[in-house]
């Protein structure tokens, strides 16, 4: 069995089991932790788009939240201001994104390392303090709330997020189509010019591959997932606010991601997961539970530079003789 | 007919003229450039294949002017080079490494098409790979090549793209003589089909090897022509002399 057969049958069972979770938390009476999965999905998601920038195209990102601010607001502001139902809010969402993504990047590309982290922190910055002051728009301080619009009304069908399994299959099967769609990018041409310009961009160029087009792509792409995993937290909590456009949360996405695994498609899932349930169990006993989270994170940089994913594909080649 | 031709090419680096007025046409079969250390010929290459732009001149490859041209649009145009300093795609396979050179010639940023599927960009691949005798290493991580593989490797990157053109730069360096000569039979080969200019310091090699030999001395061509009239040259032997007198 080859390690590649391995990790398919992992996922297909993990896939199994996060669709039958709701049913199977509810038989263990621990339908709170739902809710949890649920949020871990979406952050899942978020940190997959740092993973995008730094794992496929060495561009480390510190600012991921700015594009899922964009799509938290394009929810917000389109139900709550422009009446708008959930799907085309959704896609106001995410072309608000995209765009901002797009400009963005056409400066941002053209830096790399330490130069490159910085103009996109500064971007963030720049958006979440004129997030604070355009109140009229975003809510200021108060942030936006909304009435989350059905998510299917067909007559005597009728889908809604206020149902917390509905809410969780609804972001489940948008999160999975999000990853199965980065899995095919990997595995295109385009998957391997990012490779190609995160090994050696001076070479990939000599090749023939335009670098700033190729990184400018990864960046547009990133800052949509990015976007819509903002989209799915406005509607998950029915809310938009600057404070998840501050650049803590891109710092965030880009810890999950290392620790989880750069460059692995699940790594930074894993990674938003297991720093997401130390946080909800850790955070009710103990206060200063982010020095476990620290620790937790130096001592996976030390022993598995390739994170808990990279470790783990490390480990399993190692079994299988090679 | 000449591929590449080169009109009062110059590159400053502040004070220093490291390459000074260079007209060169270069033209089928091998061509050697030579020179002292810090003659210039690294530079004038970094020039030719649009890792650095001229300070003033003009280049033009296959009738086309490509002065102002990124390096990427040269290789497009069938440019293609390696590096003094080897560089490949550490992280990846060794066929993964000749997959991305080939397919840089139809559709390189297909987002959907898996890449797996692509067969005639892997047949490419692979026969890049035989040409240079490295078919048996396909499956291996490039990184792990011993160095005298990653400098064969990278040439066969760079004959993946199918170029009209391939720059060498210092080819066989590092290599233990008896690669040293298997290379040396392989570039022979190539060049039945490829134009090649070579920058390499082992005189065997560029004396057994070249069509053409072009001297290069503190940024100007200092001589110009086959391999035999060369080394008969007086400046040629002075440029040299004096490099060893420095080097004692």
């Amino acid at each position: 069995m080859s390690a590649l057969s391995v990790n398919r049958a992992l996922t297909l069972l993990l896939l199994i089991a996060l669709v039958a979770a709701p049913p199977l938390l509810g038989w263990m009476e621990v339908d709170f932790w739902l809710v949890v999965l649920t949020e871990i999905l979406i952050w899942g998601l978020l940190a997959s788009s740092a993973n995008l920038l730094f794992g496929q195209v060495g561009l480390l990102s510190f600012g991921q939240a700015l594009y899922f601010g964009f799509g938290m607001y394009g929810v917000a502001i389109g139900i709550d201001r422009f009446g708008l139902g959930l799907w085309p809010a959704m896609g106001l969402g995410i072309a608000a994104s995209l765009g901002m993504a797009a400009v963005a990047g056409l400066v941002a590309v053209r830096l790399t390392w330490h130069y490159f982290a910085i103009i996109t922190v500064v971007f963030s910055l720049i958006f979440y303090f004129l997030a604070l002051r355009l109140k009229p728009i975003t809510g200021g301080d108060d942030g936006l709330s909304f009435a989350a619009p059905p998510i299917l009304d067909w007559g005597s069908l009728r889908l809604t997020l206020g149902d917390d399994a509905t809410q969780y299959w609804f972001v489940l099967l948008i999160v999975v189509l999000a990853f199965a769609l980065q899995a095919r990018l990997r595995a295109s041409a385009l998957g391997r010019a990012f490779a190609a310009v995160r090994e050696g961009e001076r070479k990939a160029s000599l090749l023939g591959i335009d670098v700033l087009r190729v990184r400018w792509i990864a960046f547009v792409i990133a800052g949509g997932l990015a976007g819509l995993a903002g989209a799915l937290f406005a509607l998950f909590g029915r809310y938009a606010s600057a404070t998840h456009m501050y650049y803590t949360v891109s710092g965030e996405a880009v810890v999950w991601t290392v620790l989880g695994g750069a460059g692995t498609l699940l790594g930074p899932a894993i990674g938003a997961a297991l720093l997401i349930l130390v946080r909800e169990e850790l955070s009710t006993v103990w206060e200063h539970y982010p020095l476990i989270v620290g620790a937790l994170t130096i001592a996976v940089v030390v022993f598995a530079p390739k994170g808990i994913a990279g470790g783990w594909n490390l480990m399993l080649a190692r079994v299988l003789g090679r | 007919m000449s591929v590449l031709e080169l009109e009062g090419v110059s590159r400053q680096f502040g004070g220093l003229r490291a390459v000074d007025g260079v007209t060169l046409s270069i033209g089928s079969g091998i061509t050697a450039l030579i020179g002292p250390n810090g003659a210039g010929k690294t530079t004038l290459f970094n020039l030719m294949s649009g890792l650095l732009p001229v300070s003033s001149g003009r280049i033009r490859f296959r009738g086309q002017d490509i002065t102002k041209l990124p390096a990427h649009r040269r290789a497009k145009l069938g440019m293609a080079r390696t590096l003094q300093i080897k560089q490949v795609f550490a992280g990846l396979t060794v066929l993964e490494n000749t997959w991305i050179a080939a397919r840089q010639r139809h559709r390189p940023l297909d987002p959907f098409r898996p890449a797996a599927n692509d067969r005639a960009t892997r047949a490419a691949a692979e026969a890049a790979l035989e040409t240079m005798g490295l078919e048996a290493m396909a499956g291996r991580q490039a990184g792990s090549l011993a160095y005298g593989d990653i400098a064969l490797l990278e040439i066969a990157m760079a004959l993946a793209t199918q170029p009209a053109l391939l720059l060498l730069d210092e080819p066989v360096c590092g290599m233990s003589p008896s690669e040293t000569e298997r290379t040396v039979a392989r570039i022979r080969t190539l060049s039945a089909t490829t134009d090649v200019v070579i920058v390499e310091h082992d005189m065997d090699v560029v004396f057994g090897l070249a069509d053409r030999v072009v001297v290069l001395a503190e940024g100007r061509v200092l001589a110009d022509g086959p391999p035999a009239v060369i080394a008969r040259e007086p400046a040629v032997r002075e440029a040299y002399l004096g490099e060893d007198e420095e080097a004692a």
